[in-house]
């Protein structure tokens, strides 16, 4: 029928586009392609070439001279990395700094998690969550810059609390980057937590009760082991998102250097030489995401 | 519970607080109040041009993401096909990826393979890039809810693939495609390290000039006024997106 009155209506265009239409609908492959085609070549034209190009200007060098990158290949670039025992200290403090603030956000993520999940009201959750997210969408600098404030040697927010109990804040240095990026970072852990928890059956936790467990025991046989791949799912933000930061760093580190870093103070100079350092937390990433993996945790993000 | 919005929130009390400190330096307590920092901001060319250019970078990025991270969600949401799993790894590789990563990425393809010159397009492509996959996300999980039911209906009544689109897809997809949208510009907005490394030294967006203000002591009065601003000015996408999608909880950011 309706193909009659679009007939009549549009005798020429109408039948075109209808033939146009009748053969996407028979060819869904037409159909997947002709949605693929502009994203995936994008996709594969400027991200995955741009990744290729980091890895194949890792194996440049620069002229020392005139600073232009030569390219012929040589592994005189990882020889500098590995020979020097600076850059693995760099990369050694890099991985403990972002396993800490990982391990901290799951402190503080999980009670938060829970509590918005379990304990309160229905009614606060929606709210409770906006709480969480918002800071989200605050500036990344300006919530570094509060962190300035805050642990600012003598005259900032800390020392200002601490100072009647006879404490003085942490200053600049590896303990404020930690903080800085756990507080940039505890969203990340803490939406993927109250997910998990939300699909965690409240009758589970009252079962386990009814027969006898304490509180802890249910946390520790009940709740922790179903959570766990939310966890995970979490750690992969907080540990990726800290692994590769530098201007935190910058900022409230004081002399502490990571890995970022390094990489910044040499791309303008030897590009080749921070594209061999920028590999290293890219292999760290493929290690945590292989040990993951089994966890189910990457179906999840 | 308390303490950790405590923990949240405090830093960014100190922020806004801070913008009215009579004091240049930093130090807390605050001294006394003011708003002359605020006028002083306001009136302020380098802040505005800085606006304006991230508001251009955002816009560019934004509209080639929306195309292409919608493209993307069809394409994976309603078909099964051979390296389906590897392309959708590939869309959420650029945020998985640490941001330097990233960014050294897309200069060395620039400068060092492709030799082009860094402007404001080359910082745009990068954006699109990464804000492809807040859109991807919204309008995968949209497309997920609403089964293809309405559409089928659709069909079955005569109306050809155009049409159904135009009356039936369009429509149930819109909230999702602006929330996408406004999250996609809202993180090319906040972009820092990818800016840093794909920009050329003339083109600063806001962040870029937080950045370099932020160690200008004479500045510090300013920076105060517009990371207050910026403060306030988060609640905007969230309340916005949630207004939209309805479904956003985790803002669309993960």
């Amino acid at each position: 029928m309706a193909v009659v009155v679009e007939q009549t209506q549009e005798p020429v265009g109408g039948s075109a586009v209808h033939r146009l239409s009748a053969t996407l609908f028979r060819r869904p492959r037409v159909r997947l392609a002709a949605l693929l085609a502009l994203p995936t070549t994008w996709l594969v034209v400027v991200y995955l070439a741009a990744l290729f190009s980091l890895l194949a200007t890792a194996f440049f060098s620069v002229d020392s001279f005139t600073n232009a990158v030569v390219r012929t290949l040589t592994l005189q670039n990882f020889h500098d990395v590995l020979s020097d025992p600076a850059y693995l200290q760099a990369t050694v403090r890099t991985v403990a700094i972002a396993a800490t603030v990982t391990v901290l956000c799951t402190l503080l993520g999980f009670p938060m998690a829970f509590f918005i999940a379990k304990i309160a009201p229905l009614r606060w959750r929606g709210l409770l969550v906006a709480l969480v997210v918002t800071p989200l969408w605050a500036a990344y600098l300006v919530k570094v810059y509060a962190w300035q404030a805050m642990v600012q040697p003598d005259t900032g927010v800390l020392a200002w609390l601490l100072r009647p109990i006879g404490l003085s804040g942490p200053g600049y240095g590896a303990t404020a980057t930690i903080l800085t990026l756990s507080y940039l970072w505890l969203p990340y852990m803490i939406l993927p937590i109250y997910a998990g928890l939300q699909r965690l059956p409240d009758s589970l936790v009252d079962a386990s009760g009814d027969l006898g467990a304490t509180p802890l025991r249910t946390l520790r046989s009940v709740v922790l082991p179903l959570i766990y791949p939310s966890v995970v799912a979490g750690s992969v933000f907080t540990f990726s998102l800290s692994l590769g930061d530098y201007i935190t760093v910058q900022i409230v580190g004081g002399q502490t250097q990571m890995i970022g870093n390094i990489v910044y103070q040499n791309y303008t100079g030897n590009l080749p030489f921070a594209a061999a350092i920028a590999t290293i937390p890219v292999v760290i990433m493929v290690i945590y995401l292989t040990l993951v993996r089994r966890t189910g945790a990457l179906d999840n993000l | 519970m308390a303490f950790g919005l405590a923990f949240i929130y405090v830093p960014l009390a100190v922020v806004l607080i801070n913008s009215f400190n009579v004091s240049t330096v930093f130090a807390w307590p605050p001294r006394g109040f003011t708003t002359k920092w605020w006028t002083s901001a306001i009136g302020n060319d380098s802040i505005r041009q800085a606006v304006l250019t991230s508001v251009e970078v955002g816009l560019v990025a934004t509209t080639a993401a929306l195309v292409m991270g919608t493209l993307i969600a069809f394409g994976l949401g309603r078909y099964s096909f051979f390296g389906r799993q590897t392309l959708s790894l590939l869309v959420v590789l650029p945020i998985a990826l640490p941001g330097i990563v990233t960014a050294l990425a897309f200069r060395t393809a620039f400068r060092t393979i492709l030799g082009i010159e860094l402007s404001i397009w080359t910082v745009a492509v990068a954006h699109a890039t990464f804000a492809m996959v807040v859109v991807y996300n919204n309008v995968v999980a949209r497309l997920r809810r609403m089964g293809n039911v309405a559409e089928e209906a659709s069909m079955d009544l005569g109306a050809n693939t155009f049409t159904t689109f135009r009356l039936i897809t369009f429509p149930l997809l819109r909230g999702a495609m602006v929330a996408g949208a406004l999250l996609a510009f809202g993180l090319s907005f906040d972009e820092i390290v990818v800016t840093l490394f794909t920009a050329p030294p003339g083109v600063t967006t806001l962040p870029i000039w937080i950045f370099q203000n932020l160690s200008r002591p004479n500045q510090a009065p300013v920076v105060n006024v517009v990371a207050a601003v910026l403060v306030v000015a988060s609640i905007i996408p969230i309340y916005l997106s949630q207004r939209l999608a309805g479904d956003t909880t985790a803002g669309g950011r993960i």
